[in-house]
């Protein structure tokens, strides 16, 4: 006969083990959603999933089912300033998207929900609460062979109230010339662009519009690819590989984190990464490369010496 | 398909079945093959390219479905019904495209155009490349999409009109930046649904089209019935002869439809342009960056870096498909070119590929799916490319 604390603790033992198994699949049930979690919970009246992409006609030739349409381009940004969408202009978006008070919301978006991470980045600017990234986005959600709808949803107007904007996670350029300078030391900053920009090898990838007439890289960065925060689908990796990775580029939530890249969207990816999975204190340095690299009397680490070749 | 007489030896039979019967065949297998095999390896938009193209060709062939023969059918003949069928793939594809836009873009007066469709500046560069496009239309002999599937007719001159085509469309690149500057950056993109609705759109497209229908049929003439010719089997009627271009012109509306909801609005150039634009990279005689042109909608020409691109599946089965259907209708005749021959069709390819580059599109592009989408843009290029056409044939004759 077993007695009664042996099956206590074999019980025990199974909670634990599960506990510790999905902990392991989903890192942080708070920042993610999983697609099997969205397809059961499209149906309800308290979800607003949202997409954000980046490529035009993306949305239009098929979306989630009930899904409302966020344009990087035009909604998530000023138009004519260089700046973040206002916020008298984000709070009619969400309310025109159904968005009440307590709704949850969950965002995804094409490659590799850059441009969604960048919306839960704006989302926290703007004190709304209770939005999650699709884990793996819309390539994921397609892969998987779920269905798409080419239908508009139509919600009631919702009566949001967003905050004040909150530039606490959000990095301008006198700041990061002061990282730069060294007069910040306390602070960390992550590049996130491929190595070959990052050394100064190329100033941008081919076929890219926004340059800079600068290589390299902000003195102090150290390069962590974006890509290595994901898996092979593009989900995130686990918190304990994501809290891994970065630490051996001396990055462990000890000092504050500033992220960038060229244009700000790929850092938002690790930007949410390192924030919303590991719970680091981070900034989004949305400026990046392209105001960097072209500010006058900056310093510039540029590994490779490449010298800008225009006229 | 030729009817198979008495006198017909052995071998003759033979050759006729392996052209008539086993070759086309064997090319509809194996575009069946290449499209299935194509959406395990590269997903559903390229394999269905392919198959568009494919039906395209076929339609096109049978149909034949030519901007330049049936414009010339009226103007040396008077008969308008070639030209009436090009209005019948107008009106379906209006009806389709508006159906289309109601998902794609709710509000259409939002200043927000649908994604992909054809949709171009309205500028006198855009006049004068379509002009250019039409008289280069008249010197090859057909447009660039007629050109295609004539290559599988056999038609050794087209070779010659598309190397034309891929020249000029190296010169269209030279020339752009200094064209954007000067009159396309600041030209305004007009889509009708933004100015009047989608109800005033189709209305408006609906009644322009009509009133064309009305003026053409009204200065047909009638072309008498075919002496001699025997009641054709309903196998003659579909393989043997051509179709009236009507039908072809109600297919190819509703094709054009599909085509827009699946993958991209209809159009030939874009890697025609990609091959160009490449090629011109390569040897480094074209500037490094072509100004505000990918922002634009119509035949993209981006730099080659895929070697099948949806517009190359396209051609690619737009080609063999007319080839099978050219042999397996008896359609399939190589004839010799001469020098001039050759030199007026390169000369015209060139005009077509420099216009067809210029105006973002051609016939198919910026006419055909431009008016669809109820573009100014596409009717600004029907009327100059008409008016090319027109003043070129005049001065031929």
């Amino acid at each position: 006969m077993i007695s009664t604390p042996t099956i206590r603790h074999i019980a025990g033992g199974i909670a634990f083990a599960l506990f510790t198994g999905l902990a392991a699949a989903n890192p942080n049930t708070d920042a993610l959603v999983t697609t099997d979690w969205l397809a059961d919970n499209l149906d309800r009246d308290d979800l607003t999933v949202i997409e954000v992409s980046v490529n035009p006609g993306k949305f239009e030739r098929g979306h989630i089912p009930g899904a409302v349409n966020f344009r990087w381009h035009t909604d998530l940004v000023d138009t004519v300033r260089r700046d973040i969408v206002d916020r008298a202009s984000f709070q009619t978006l969400l309310r025109d998207a159904g968005v009440s008070g307590d709704d949850e919301i969950v965002l995804y978006g094409d490659t590799n929900n850059w441009f969604a991470a960048w919306g839960a980045w704006i989302f926290d600017i703007y004190g709304v609460d209770s939005v999650r990234l699709l884990d793996g986005g819309r390539d994921k959600w397609e892969a998987e062979g779920r269905p798409l709808s080419l239908r508009p949803a139509s919600h009631p107007q919702g009566d949001i109230e967003v905050s004040e904007a909150d530039e606490s996670i959000r990095a301008f350029l006198p700041e990061v010339v002061e990282v730069a300078s060294n007069e910040a030391a306390n602070t960390q900053l992550v590049d996130i662009r491929s190595a070959a920009e990052y050394e100064g090898r190329i100033i941008a990838p081919d076929g890219v519009d926004e340059l800079s007439v600068r290589a390299g890289h902000i003195p102090g960065a150290v390069n962590v690819g974006w890509g290595n925060a994901v898996n092979e689908d593009g989900t995130f990796k686990s918190a304990d590989e994501l809290r891994a990775i970065y630490a051996q580029a001396g990055v462990d939530g000890s000092k504050p984190v500033i992220t960038y890249c060229r244009i700000g969207e790929r850092s938002s990816h690790t930007w949410f990464a390192l924030s919303k999975i590991l719970g680091y204190d981070v900034k989004n340095y949305d400026g990046s490369w392209t105001e960097y690299g072209n500010s006058v009397g900056v310093p510039v680490t540029n590994l490779a010496g490449t010298v800008w070749g225009g006229q | 398909m030729e009817n198979i007489t008495a006198t017909d030896t052995a071998p003759a039979l033979r050759r006729r079945l392996l052209f008539s019967t086993v070759l086309p065949t064997l090319i509809a297998a194996g575009l069946i093959a290449g499209s299935w095999q194509l959406s395990v390896s590269n997903g559903d938009p390229l394999a269905l390219s392919l198959l568009l193209g494919a039906t395209f060709g076929v339609l096109l062939q049978r149909a034949r479905f030519c901007f330049f023969c049936v414009t010339r059918d009226f103007l040396d003949h008077r008969d308008a019904r070639g030209l009436l069928g090009i209005l019948a793939a107008l009106a379906v594809g209006t009806l389709g495209y508006h159906l289309i836009f109601g998902l794609f873009v709710p509000d259409p007066a939002g200043g927000r155009l649908p994604p992909d469709a054809h949709i171009g500046p309205v500028s006198w560069v855009l006049a004068l490349a379509a002009f250019t496009f039409g008289s280069g239309m008249t010197l090859s002999g057909s447009c660039i999409s007629a050109h295609l599937y004539r290559l599988g007719e056999g038609a050794i001159g087209s070779v010659a009109a598309l190397g034309g085509v891929l020249i000029g469309f190296g010169l269209g690149f030279a020339t752009w930046n200094t064209l954007y500057l000067a009159g396309i950056d600041q030209a305004p993109v007009i889509w009708l649904p933004d100015l009047a609705g989608y109800g005033g759109s189709i209305l408006i497209q609906l009644g322009g089209l009509g009133l064309l229908a009305l003026a053409l049929m009204r200065w047909h003439r009638p072309a008498g019935p075919a002496k001699g010719a025997a009641p054709a089997s309903f196998r003659g009627r579909l393989i043997g002869q051509r179709w009236p271009t009507y039908v072809g012109g109600l297919l190819i509306g509703a094709l054009a439809v599909m085509a827009y909801l699946r993958v991209a609005p209809l159009g030939v150039t874009a890697e025609l342009g990609s091959l160009a634009r490449t090629a011109g990279n390569g040897l480094g005689v074209l500037p490094d960056r072509l100004q505000g042109l990918d922002g634009f909608s119509g035949c993209a020409t981006a730099v080659k870096n895929v070697l099948l691109s949806e517009n190359g599946a396209f051609i690619i089965g737009l080609i063999l498909a007319s080839l099978a259907s050219a042999l397996a209708a008896g359609d399939f005749r190589p004839q010799r070119v001469t020098v001039g021959k050759a030199a007026g069709s390169l000369a015209g390819g060139v005009l077509m590929g420099w216009g067809a580059m210029t105006a973002l599109g051609c016939t198919v592009g910026t006419l055909l799916s431009g008016i669809m989408a109820a573009a100014v843009s596409g009717w600004v290029f029907a009327l100059f490319c008409l008016l090319g056409l027109w003043v070129t044939w005049r001065i031929r004759n």
